[in-house]
């Protein structure tokens, strides 16, 4: 296994590597993940300044999502530190990471099918909320202020998205597939995040919707001040929405830099296209 | 069922305070738990008597009784294995056989003065009878309860499996009564038949090993080596790539059925004769001490059922002999807790399809 | 724009329709023992219904909302029957000198030995040892699947069940095992010392019933709120769940300890009525019993629950021996039905699940995981696979 050091031709980027995470919003520096003796995931550092979209790239079984499942808490990494905002996130559990401010959508859309669009979005606010049991139980004033606040900021959080107002309570299993993934947007939005973690939010949508949602990306990030990290496969949202690319393959990242670069990278070429000749 | 793209439930991280235990649990804990109530009563033996006899007696015994709760484990093991659902009915099934049995050589005409030709051939008879009857029985609860709730949540098909439980229950207290029921002693089970280095050996321990042994044998090579026995590994292992290649799945599960009721029949003949009593309860208790030896063993693993089994039953003569009978189900269950939390791969570890 | 409103309206109007719904109802059931004389067998049974219903609330909490298969609830119900065993009766006679500690105790029990509180005090005691013992049990729960879920709490039911019979460790004795702890002191308070439970046993009936009103009021607005919402979320997904902030081990601990709360409260009030606590009550069929209540009822849906307890408790302390238990004599059979309650138990389980998975007063979400198989562990094999 190569180290990064070797990836990279250049002395100059490690050095420009270093100062990024520095003042990076999240940061993964070194991370491995390794399941048995598969190594899933290989000595990737990967930093997300504020206010950026960056994206991570590669073909499948890249280690894409299981870099994301280590970022959002649902998998220790093996080795290597995740810093959130200078502080050490690493192996905290997934709620505690979402209640500092990463929150994610999944690859194949995971709603509570049986919830409403607006019940969604109000477990979404789940660690901004304070009632506890016996709140809960005894609705002082308190309580039924958040939870009737809570209500009305899904509503406006599934308006924000561009949902329908009269779909808002329909259950999440009736919704149309574009729908459900706004639903599952403005869930992951309702808690407030710093930082966003989309997984492949355009799988499944026509090439118009897709451009719909790179627009919205670009106004998440302008207005509401969000760091986004994209994972995705349409290359042309990728190359249009991203200020910074990874690529990974095969656990490693064999490439990272803007849109350009990384378009001209023969290796990133050769992960796609596999070995010619 | 992509290993590449598996994150284990291991890797789920919920409780972290717990975990640096749970890992040590994992590698050790069982062993040394198990371990614990020999070497413990062992040393004791030493001090208090001088010899080792006691607690090889204890041992002994453990195994006859262990194998009866093998063969019950089996049918737990076979048909988790194959649609992942805790049968909860089977130990009810095992009544059942036992009380077929009873039946059975009532009908025979086997009583106390029967030859000894004509008790094994009676015997015979009855264990085939038992294990008919069972293994049909076991095959449509399959067919009434659970193929129809097979794509449902997977608790759906457990409320039935324990509605069914105690249909067959009720079964038993309409045939035989409420209260434990003693029946003739053919075999003479407490009848030492020899005593080697102060073990003794019983009738009883000689019939449950030789009932049990070459059921095994004959299991494991038909699961192993049988054309059927590899359509029931396949399914196992993924039900839908089964089913593309050609295995109908749905006779596959009943023949699973069908097997873990066989074993369950010849299991309640043995423990009709070894207890000398039946009661409708039986299948309640023994349905869970063996339900513990499969998932010690590791279920779905058919050696660890065994295994498994085997342990069980030396853990609970101990109980019975130093702790006090009363409190062996609470040693039993307290082992089944521990080994859920802490190692629910089981002992015979191998990584199945549903560990964990 | 007027969409929203008339959705909004009728979810009001629902709300509102469910409330006149409980008040009249509760009104009802309120004055009409009135009507019968005060030792009525029919009031007993609708005692013993009410405090069923309240325990079938519990364990809806655990199984309905947060997808918890328990099968050991009997747990509670021991507990919840010892607390009244042990604080209101003269079971540990020689505490104090054999003078015995009294606290709010009605004047015959004041001059007993032994601890006597007062039934409320009773009762937050049961709620308090319950809650605790519910989360202690949830705790090794918390990692495993729906199925082995169930088979754990099953283990620590039997487990708590054996230490109830046996009764004594060492020279400690805490139960009377099969002895039973008797007598438990009678209710005595304020409002009801008119009604002696020798001459009338309508001052249970209005305990029981408060019970189940109060039952009821938790249940709603737990269920609508923040911690209802969690409890679904983990129900459904436990892996977006916990991504979307909920922490997996307290809220499954909230549900334990939740639905134990009300097996304990019911368990101390049944303590209290039968006037003795004996350990074979507390039977691995006993948390069939409850469990086939919420199932015939609803998973989740928590007036489906009322119904399965009424029904249940009424076909298992009314119907069978009292109107049924001619029929196998009649038939020329020579067995007693009420030993076969059971299995009458058991083929309902297996009916329901077959024909109407989603119960009598099924409630939306449920049926929909239930009937279409969506939800449930479903997310939890995806992501193993």
């Amino acid at each position: 296994m190569s180290t990064s050091g070797s990836i990279d031709p250049g002395a100059p980027e490690v050095a420009e590597l270093a100062t990024e995470v520095e003042g990076a919003l999240l940061s993964a520096e070194n991370v491995s993940k390794i399941f048995g003796g598969l190594v899933a995931v290989n000595d990737v550092t990967v930093a997300i300044p504020r206010k950026k979209i960056v994206s991570i790239i590669g073909p499948n079984g890249a280690g894409k999502t299981t870099f994301f499942n280590m970022l959002t808490g649902l998998y220790k990494p093996s080795r290597g530190k995740i810093v959130l905002d200078g502080a050490d996130i690493t192996g905290h559990r997934p709620d505690k990471i979402m209640a500092g401010g990463v929150a994610r959508t999944f690859q194949n859309i995971r709603l509570f099918s049986t919830m409403t669009a607006v019940e969604n979005v109000m477990v979404g606010q789940h660690a901004r909320m304070r009632a506890g049991l016996i709140g809960s139980i005894l609705r002082p004033p308190r309580v039924g202020r958040e939870e009737r606040g809570t209500r009305e900021k899904a509503r406006d959080m599934l308006g924000f998205v561009g949902l329908e107002t009269k779909t808002f309570d329909e259950l999440a299993i009736n919704l149309s597939y574009g729908d459900q993934r706004r639903v599952e947007i403005a869930r992951a939005l309702a808690s407030e995040p710093r930082l966003l973690l989309l997984d492949e939010p355009t799988a499944g949508m026509n090439p118009q919707e897709s451009e719909v949602l790179t627009t919205f990306m670009k106004r998440l990030r302008d207005e509401l001040d969000l760091s986004i990290l994209l994972i995705e496969h349409d290359m042309k949202v990728v190359m249009g929405v991203s200020e910074h690319i990874t690529v990974l393959d095969h656990g490693e990242k064999i490439a990272e830099g803007d849109p350009a670069t990384v378009r001209a990278n023969p290796r990133v070429i050769e992960a796609y296209l596999g070995k010619q000749g | 069922m992509n290993v590449a793209t598996l994150p284990p439930q291991e890797e789920i991280r919920t409780t972290p305070v717990s975990e640096r235990l749970r890992k040590f649990f994992s590698a050790y804990g069982l062993w040394i738990v198990l371990l614990g109530l020999p070497v413990f009563y062992g040393i004791k033996d030493l001090q208090d008597e001088g010899d080792l006899s006691r607690l090889g007696n204890n041992l002994f015994a453990g195994l006859s009784n262990g194998a009866i709760w093998a063969l019950i484990a089996l049918g737990y093991t076979l048909v988790y294995g194959i649609i992942e659902l805790i049968n909860f009915a089977h130990g009810d099934v095992f009544m059942i056989g036992s009380f077929v049995a009873v039946g059975m050589w009532g009908t025979v005409g086997l009583a106390l003065t029967t030859g000894t030709l004509g008790l094994i051939a009676g015997l015979l008879v009855t264990l085939i009878v038992a294990m008919v009857v069972c293994g049909t029985m076991n095959v449509m609860i399959e067919r009434v309860a659970y193929r129809p709730l097979r794509s449902a949540p997977k608790l759906a098909p457990l409320i039935t499996a324990v509605g069914f439980s105690f249909i067959l229950q009720n079964v038993g207290i309409v045939w035989l009564g409420s209260s434990q029921k003693g029946v003739p002693d053919l075999i003479k089970a407490q009848h030492v038949l020899v005593s080697v280095a102060g073990i003794d050996i019983h009738n009883s321990d000689v019939l449950a090993l030789a009932v049990t042994a070459p059921l095994v044998f004959l299991l494991t090579t038909f699961v192993n080596h049988s054309r059927s026995g590899k359509a029931m590994r396949a399914t196992a292992q993924d039900p839908e790539a089964a089913r593309l290649m050609g295995i109908n799945v749905d006779t596959t599960i009943s023949l699973t059925f069908l097997l873990g009721g066989l074993l369950a029949g010849a299991a309640g003949l043995v423990y009709a004769l070894y207890q000398t009593n039946v009661w409708y309860f039986q299948g309640f208790t023994a349905g869970l001490i063996a339900f513990t030896a499969a998932v010690m063993g590791g279920i779905g693993n058919l050696k660890g059922a065994v295994i498994g089994g085997l342990i069980i039953g030396c853990i609970q003569q101990i109980s019975d002999n130093r702790i006090g009978a009363q409190w062996t189900p609470a040693v039993v269950f307290a082992y089944l807790v521990l080994i859920m939390v802490f190692r629910p791969q089981g002992l015979v570890g191998e990584e199945t399809r549903e560990a964990g | 724009m007027s969409a929203i409103n008339s959705n909004l309206e009728s979810f009001r109007n629902w709300k509102h329709a469910n409330l006149a719904i409980a008040v009249v109802l509760i009104g009802a059931l309120a004055i009409f023992p009135l009507f019968k004389p005060p030792l009525d067998g029919f009031i007993d049974d609708c005692v013993l219904a009410l405090a069923y219903v309240v325990m079938a609330l519990g364990l809806n909490i655990v199984v309905g909302f947060a997808g918890l298969l328990d099968l050991g609830f009997v747990a509670f119900y021991a507990f919840g029957s010892y607390a009244a065993g042990w604080f209101a009766s003269d079971f540990f006679s020689s505490i104090n000198g054999e003078k015995g500690i009294h606290i709010g105790a009605g004047t015959f029990a004041s001059t007993l030995p032994g601890i006597h509180l007062n039934f409320l005090l009773v009762l937050v005691a049961a709620v308090i040892i319950t809650s605790i013992a519910g989360m202690i049990i949830g705790l090794p729960t918390l990692r495993l699947r729906g199925d082995y879920i169930a088979i754990v709490t099953l283990a620590f039911g039997e487990i708590i069940g054996r230490f109830a019979v046996n009764g004594q460790i060492g020279g400690f004795k805490y139960t009377n095992g099969r002895q039973a702890i008797s007598p438990v002191d009678a209710l005595d308070l304020p409002l009801l010392k008119e009604f002696d439970s020798a001459f009338s046993i309508r001052g249970y009936y209005w305990v029981a019933l408060t019970m189940v009103a109060f039952s009821l009021f938790v249940n709603f607005r737990l269920r609508d709120s923040r911690l209802g919402r969690a409890w679904i979320a983990i129900r459904e997904d436990e892996v977006a769940a916990v991504s979307m902030g909920i922490p997996l081990v307290k809220t499954k601990l909230m549900a334990y300890a939740a639905g134990a709360a009300f097996g304990g409260l019911s368990g101390a009030f049944l303590g209290t009525y039968f006037n003795s606590v004996n350990a074979n009550q507390f039977q691995f069929a006993f948390s069939i019993f409850i469990l086939s209540m919420v199932i015939l009822g609803g998973l989740g849906s928590i007036w489906g629950t009322v119904l399965g307890a009424i029904t249940l408790s009424f076909i298992n302390s009314y119907f069978i021996p009292d109107v049924f238990n001619g029929i196998p004599g009649s038939l020329g059979l020579d067995f007693d039905l009420t030993q076969l309650s059971f299995g009458i138990f058991g083929f309902l389980l297996v009916m329901v699940m077959i024909l109407r998975p989603e119960g009598l007063l099924p409630e939306k979400r449920r049926r929909l995981e239930l009937k279409e198989g969506i939800g449930a562990d479903e997310a939890i094999v995806e992501v193993r696979a």
